[in-house]
């Protein structure tokens, strides 16, 4: 299951956050953890470097993106691996959608656009889509191409 | 031109402001009121549905009124003929859930989009229904998810197969029926559609064992598109090779071929799955592991931070259970310490701590020191945790490691990583008897500059029992006293009462520690003045010459005779009346007890240590101070051994039982545990009609039924039988639980006058010869067993038969003897056709007995055993090889 997906600006504030399966009580737990989890380890990082941490039996793959930091946090068949793959899908979407790393400004404008093609990345805690061309047109409800 | 280009630069901030800054719910709520208008401004409506969007993202709710609200207000656009404006609908009805009386509103609008021309129509709405559709309407739509599971647009496929997903869960008797369609579409040519009807078919037959094993064979023969589908077919593979590994005789492992071509995939995702399934299995031998770790190899030094964590990370866990197979990757690992994720390099250190040898250990411990300065805590404690594991492997390390723990400790750190060096040091002391008295300086050097109260109290009570058998048990005194001046009151009333244990247990201490303690007196809180007076008065201030009686040191430094939280329960529970708390009503059973036992195996205590282990008293304690304080059973003299609970129903039943033996010289106690988990009834005149007919030596002598059991609040009725004295008598007893049911009125809480006699059969109960052995450790085995002699030495050799591997027949010999394993001896390294393993115990009439066995397997899996015992008696030596030749 993918527990969460969650956008933080470069000061901590959220920007976007997405639970699966996480009790309501946990998500300020979560959401303070990942935050915490990239103001110490996110300084100086590329873009789109990843940076993997596990706490219990949960995996988290971590990156920054312009002024945005993404957070994916999972479990089970949700490894670091698969979400690495998740994140990837997500960042060039992210891309995609604003034309470079965004600032907090862009991704903000773009934010209903973002929102489309995180709900065709993730189901309800599960992949759906992975490539980001088939995604562009996805949110414009346009058929993919290669089909 | 400049101005505005200047304007620009001074409104740099201004320009990062959010488009959402100042949003406000309610205000948010009435634009979405343009959702109503007749002619509908899709591009006003997007930015509105986009403002509610970031709300729900950011955490912030809607009340039901609302959400009702909104929803409504959001149907009203499914006129609007704009695809964009299309694509956010579907979005926000997704997001706000609507209630199921509300949802009737959309499913006409939504299904007529689902049997739309239009194929993003379709793929939407079947996401949007399955989304918040229930099963009376899933039951309806369902001939469509169908169609569109086999929809040859993929995005329409994969809109149900995942759908599907999480239907399953909540109506699965539906999903189920579409099994033909998804293994249609496992045959997609689309990578995706084909990961996604693979997750789905396995989740419908993942309880048809042959099911899964047929779907795991066709596949790994064909080809599968997308890697993320290769890796669940490896997981499903796995599984079946774990099932079906009691199967196989020839000793091939089916569908390794499969694995280990994996290893050879293009994309790293799939050959790491690969890799990890291996190490996984169950068993694995050296030649199945050697290609898995050559690729972790090569990834640890991957360029990618993902690859090096999923590398080191399962060689972590190989190397629990493998070091020998990791050394390999030694000097990888080294260089991993200085990783820039420290996630990484944790693991590489804890892998290494895992696979180094003791001639390694210096070295690696100064990499260490300078990697624990930039970690965070949470790390920290992982490497601590794993530095206490390698001082109990290796315990003539055990200077540096307490040296490098006592440094770490003197170091800036939270509340739990100071705890975790405690308790490390703790358990170092307790293990290591060498390393006891300068462990406990350093403890009584970091309670000189302590934050934590928790952590000062804690220490102040290890000190208390271990001081006083130290050498010079003096030296402590100064530290402790420290406190009484200089901390706050719980901790200066930990200090008296450590203070006073000094005295009782000391007594050249006696007289100086009453002068400390008369100070005391004139503390300025309470509690302390209290303690400080109890002591004094009990310990015999006024005659100090006078032995400090064992009832005294009972009484004030004995455990109580109940569990902590169960007291706390019933003082909770109490209500002021003129009946004042009687401590005999508290529950003695002890809820969490199988729990807690099975969290801690291997924290026995063992033979080399000077002092048994302290804080919460040891099961056996309790079990003692419960059975000694009932008339019936308190003639038996000391308890020898209680056995682990043994559970006699099955879990969830309407009464749980699970039985205790306890083992005394000339007598055998059952003590059943019992729990009635229905809240409707309260049994009375509980007890358990025992037969022992297939027990010919035992004859019962006593019982003690229960008066009343309620409902959720255990209780415990007793059986007693007779032996003949110190003999280990074997024997299968079948049980009855005999007891009157009265219903109870449960608004009032009281039971109806009569009740019903009934009965309830439990499973049987055996006595084996494994219960008269306590289970005791040595530190050292080969300098117990040279000194134990060879006088009663008797060696003999069995044939095992045919056995699955040496870890099974060894294991089950274990089992059989009930003895303590040493030296991490129960481990059998991987293929290897030979293994020794040493055995420690203490044989009922409290006799030494060691053991060594040799095993050997031929090639027909045939074992044949050498068993050498020594023990203190001749007999005990004989009755050892007794119970091996009859089991």
């Amino acid at each position: 299951m993918l527990l969460a997906v969650l956008f933080a600006n470069s000061e901590g504030n959220i920007l976007v956050e997405r639970f699966n399966g996480v009790p309501a009580e946990e998500r300020l737990h979560w959401r303070s953890f990942l935050v915490k989890l990239g103001a110490e380890n996110l300084k100086g990082a590329k873009n789109e470097e990843l940076l993997v941490a596990c706490h219990k039996s949960v995996y988290i793959v971590y990156t920054v993106l312009g002024d945005v930091s993404i957070y994916v946090v999972g479990k089970d068949e949700y490894d670091e691996l698969a979400l690495s793959e998740v994140i990837f899908v997500i960042t060039s979407a992210v891309k995609d959608v604003c034309g470079k790393p965004p600032t907090e400004r862009v991704f903000l404008d773009k934010y209903g656009k973002i929102c489309l093609c995180l709900d065709e990345i993730v189901w309800k805690g599960y992949l759906e889509n992975t490539d980001k061309e088939r995604i562009k047109r996805l949110i414009r409800l346009k058929p993919p191409v290669d089909f | 031109m400049a101005q505005p280009f200047m304007k620009k630069d001074d409104d740099d901030e201004e320009a990062d402001y959010s488009p959402f800054l100042g949003i406000e719910k309610g205000a948010v709520l009435q634009e979405a009121r343009v959702f109503n208008d007749p002619q509908l401004d899709p591009r006003r409506c997007s930015q509105v549905i986009t403002k509610l969007l970031y709300l729900l993202n950011q955490g912030e709710t809607f009340t039901k009124t609302e959400a009702t609200e909104v929803f409504f207000a959001v149907t009203k656009l499914f006129q609007s003929r704009d695809i964009g404006l299309r694509r956010m609908v579907y979005l926000m009805i997704k997001e706000i859930s609507p209630s199921a009386d509300e949802v009737i509103i959309v499913t006409s609008s939504l299904m007529k989009d689902m049997n739309s021309k239009t194929d993003m129509y379709r793929a939407n709405a079947i996401r949007v229904l399955c989304r918040i559709t229930d099963g009376t309407l899933l039951t309806q739509i369902e001939r469509y998810l169908k169609q569109a599971i086999v929809d040859k647009n993929p995005v329409v496929a994969s809109a149900a197969l995942v759908s599907g997903i999480h239907l399953l869960q909540t109506n699965p008797e539906i999903v189920k029926r579409w099994s033909n369609e998804v293994q249609e579409a496992v045959q997609s040519r689309a990578a995706l559609v084909q990961f996604h009807a693979l997750a789905v078919l396995h989740q419908i037959r993942q309880n048809d064992r042959l099911a899964v094993s047929k779907l795991v064979t066709s596949l790994t023969r064909g080809s599968v598109r997308s890697p993320l589908a290769q890796c669940l077919l490896i997981r499903y593979t796995s599984q079946v090779i774990h099932e079906s590994a009691g199967n196989s005789q020839t000793g091939e492992r089916p569908f390794f071929d499969y694995l280990e071509s994996c290893l050879r995939h293009k994309a790293e995702m799939v050959i790491l799955e690969a890799a990890r399934a291996i190490t996984e299995l169950n068993g694995v031998t050296s030649r199945e592991l050697t290609p898995a770790i050559t690729v972790l190899q090569l990834f640890l030094s991957s360029s990618k931070p993902v690859l090096r964590f999923a590398a080191v990370r399962t060689l972590n866990k190989v190397a629990m259970t493998h070091p020998m197979a990791v050394t390999n990757c030694n000097i990888d690992m080294e260089s991993l310490i200085s990783d820039q994720n420290r996630s990484i390099a944790t693991l590489a250190i804890t892998t290494l701590l895992k696979t180094g040898n003791e001639s390694s250990v210096d070295r690696l411990m100064k990499q260490i020191t300078n990697f624990m300065s930039d970690i965070a805590d949470e790390f920290k404690i992982v490497v601590v945790e794993a530095i206490r594991s390698l001082c109990l492997k290796f315990p003539l390390k055990y200077r540096s490691l307490m040296n490098f723990l006592s440094n770490i400790l003197r170091e800036e750190g939270g509340f739990e990583y100071k705890k975790a060096i405690i308790d490390s040091i703790v358990i170092l002391i307790r293990d290591i008897p060498e390393a006891k008295e300068s462990g406990l300086l350093h403890l009584c050097e970091f309670i000189e500059d302590c934050e934590f109260t928790y952590l000062s109290t804690q220490i102040l009570h290890f000190l208390g029992i271990e001081g006083p058998k130290t050498s010079d048990p003096s030296k402590y005194i100064r530290y402790i006293y420290n406190r009484v001046h200089l901390e706050n009151a719980t901790v200066r009333a930990s200090a008296v009462s450590t203070l006073a244990k000094f005295g009782a247990m000391v007594e050249s201490l006696k007289p100086r520690i009453f002068v400390l303690l008369r100070r005391c007196l004139f503390d300025s809180d309470d509690e302390v003045r209290d303690r400080a007076t109890l002591y004094l008065n009990t310990l015999g201030c006024d005659d100090s010459e006078v032995e400090t009686s064992a009832s005294t040191n009972e009484f004030l430094f004995g455990s109580l005779e109940v569990p902590l939280a169960n007291l706390e329960t019933s003082l909770k529970n109490y209500e002021p009346s003129d009946e004042s708390f009687d401590i005999n009503s508290v529950p003695k059973e002890i809820k969490s007890q199988p729990l807690a036992e099975k969290k801690a195996p291997g924290k026995k205590p063992t033979a080399g240590l000077a002092a048994p282990p302290s804080g919460p008293a040891t099961t056996v304690d309790a079990y003692e101070r419960l059975l000694s304080s009932i008339a019936e059973f308190s003639s038996f003299g000391k308890l020898f051994k209680s056995s682990a609970p043994v559970e006699l129903t099955e879990a969830g039943t309407e009464y749980a039982v699970n039985v205790v033996k306890h083992i005394f010289d000339s007598h055998v106690l059952f003590q059943y545990n019992c729990t009635n988990t229905i809240p409707e009834v309260l049994l009375e005149n509980v007890a358990v009609i025992v037969d022992s007919s297939d027990a010919e030596e035992f004859s019962e002598v006593a019982s003690k039924p229960l008066r009343s059991l309620p409902y959720d609040s255990p209780g415990q009725t007793f059986v007693a039988f007779e032996k003949p004295d110190g003999v280990p008598a074997v024997g299968k007893f079948s049980n009855m639980l005999k007891f009157i049911v009265k219903e109870v009125d449960l608004p009032t809480g009281e039971a109806e006058e009569d009740g019903v006699e009934d009965e309830y059969q439990l499973e049987d109960l055996e006595v084996v010869a494994a219960d008269y052995m306590l289970k005791v450790g040595v530190s050292n085995f080969r300098n117990a067993w040279e000194s134990m002699g060879a006088d009663f030495e008797r060696v003999d050799e069995y044939g095992l038969g045919s056995r699955e591997s040496l870890t099974e027949a060894m294991n089950a010999v274990i089992d059989l003897l009930g003895m303590q394993p040493c030296e991490g001896t129960e481990v059998v390294p991987s293929n290897s056709r030979s293994h020794s393993c040493l055995l420690s115990g203490v044989y009922i009439g409290n006799v030494k007995v060691l053991v060594r066995l040799s095993f050997g397997i031929d090639g027909q899996r045939d074992v044949a055993m050498k068993l050498a015992v020594r023990s203190e008696d001749e007999s005990v030596s004989d009755a050892i090889h007794e119970i091996v030749a009859s089991g």
